[in-house]
């Protein structure tokens, strides 16, 4: 008999579970507070449509009032202030990035420690040990 | 494992639940409590978490009942069900952290081992599937609880028969690795048939 057929042999051969005696009386009573549940609220499909089509109306106005503008004075007045705007962005991917790097940190810590805790995961040395 | 039970009376009960007659849903509970229970159990090795495991595949079942047209068997739905049950319920949980210990489970040789022993060993194996990534556990685990019925397998869990058929080998392979590093790869005297 091979390896892997003895694996699946023990897989297979397992002792089935007998559920307790209250089980099926426990999953009634569950089913019944389900079936006692208001039903879910169904999703507002009409408000949903005239949302999509309120912004799309928004958007497509807005671009075309903004394409037939003359921007040349707007473009002129921040021309004179570019430096402050620039600095202003730069400062602002600063904050963001103060607040975001630490979190990214903990999220990638966490994620290695979860692959640490399988046994083929860990490393070699470890393993070994 | 398989409990072959008439198709027409799970539709039946179906169809009086459907109708507003909740208390119909208590034969599919009596008829397939034995297989949810076991599913969940071998995902958990924990009595009462499988049975609470077990319950809630039942409820979101029960709630899912007017999507069952009868395209499948009805165990492969609700199976699927629990699947995606169970899976939400391990994800939950922290990762099994399982150290063989050699000493305890190899004994002195196959003639030696003791009943005892040889259920421990078995034991051992199959908690030790519980260690594998979610994507090689999951076929391990169903493919031997439907007594290695590929087809039915891969529809539960929505993948092609090759695909199944990779990540059972990856699997085996996985468990294998564990199992010699542990010295256990004389397996043949494990079984507690």
């Amino acid at each position: 008999m091979s390896e892997r057929d003895d694996i699946g042999r023990i897989l297979v051969s397992e002792e089935p579970l007998v559920p307790s005696s209250g089980f099926a009386a426990r999953v009634l009573e569950a089913v019944e507070e389900a079936a006692a549940e208001p039903p879910p609220l169904p999703f507002p499909w009409g408000r949903f449509t005239l949302a999509v089509i309120a912004t799309f109306v928004s958007v497509t106005s807005g671009l075309w009032l903004l394409l037939r503008m003359d921007l040349s004075p707007v473009v002129a007045a921040l021309t004179g202030v570019w430096p402050e705007l620039g600095y202003a962005a730069a400062m602002i991917l600063v904050t963001l990035a103060m607040l975001y790097a630490p979190r990214l940190r903990v999220a990638a810590r966490r994620r290695t420690l979860l692959r640490g805790a399988a046994p083929w995961s860990a490393p070699r040395a470890r393993r070994r040990a | 494992m398989r409990d072959g039970r008439p198709a027409d009376e799970d539709a039946g009960d179906a169809r009086r639940v459907l109708a507003g007659d909740v208390a119909a849903f208590d034969g599919i509970v009596r008829r397939w409590q034995g297989r949810l229970v076991n599913l969940a159990w071998r995902f958990c090795r924990d009595r009462m978490m499988a049975e609470d495991m077990a319950q809630d595949a039942f409820v979101r079942a029960f709630r899912a009942l007017h999507t069952y047209h009868g395209e499948a068997a009805f165990s492969t739905w609700l199976t699927a069900i629990a699947m995606n049950t169970y899976r939400t319920a391990v994800r939950e949980r922290p990762p099994v952290a399982f150290d063989l210990d050699p000493a305890r489970l190899r004994g002195e040789g196959p003639d030696a081992l003791t009943g005892m022993e040889r259920r421990e060993r078995s034991a051992a194996v199959r908690r030790l599937v519980l260690t594998l990534p979610a994507r090689y556990r999951e076929p391990m685990v169903l493919y031997y609880f439907e007594e290695m019925n590929l087809a039915e397998t891969a529809t539960i869990l929505g993948l092609r028969e090759g695909t199944l058929k990779a990540r059972l080998h990856r699997g085996r392979d996985l468990l294998r690795r564990q199992l010699i590093a542990a010295g256990l790869s004389d397996l043949e005297s494990a079984t507690d048939e």
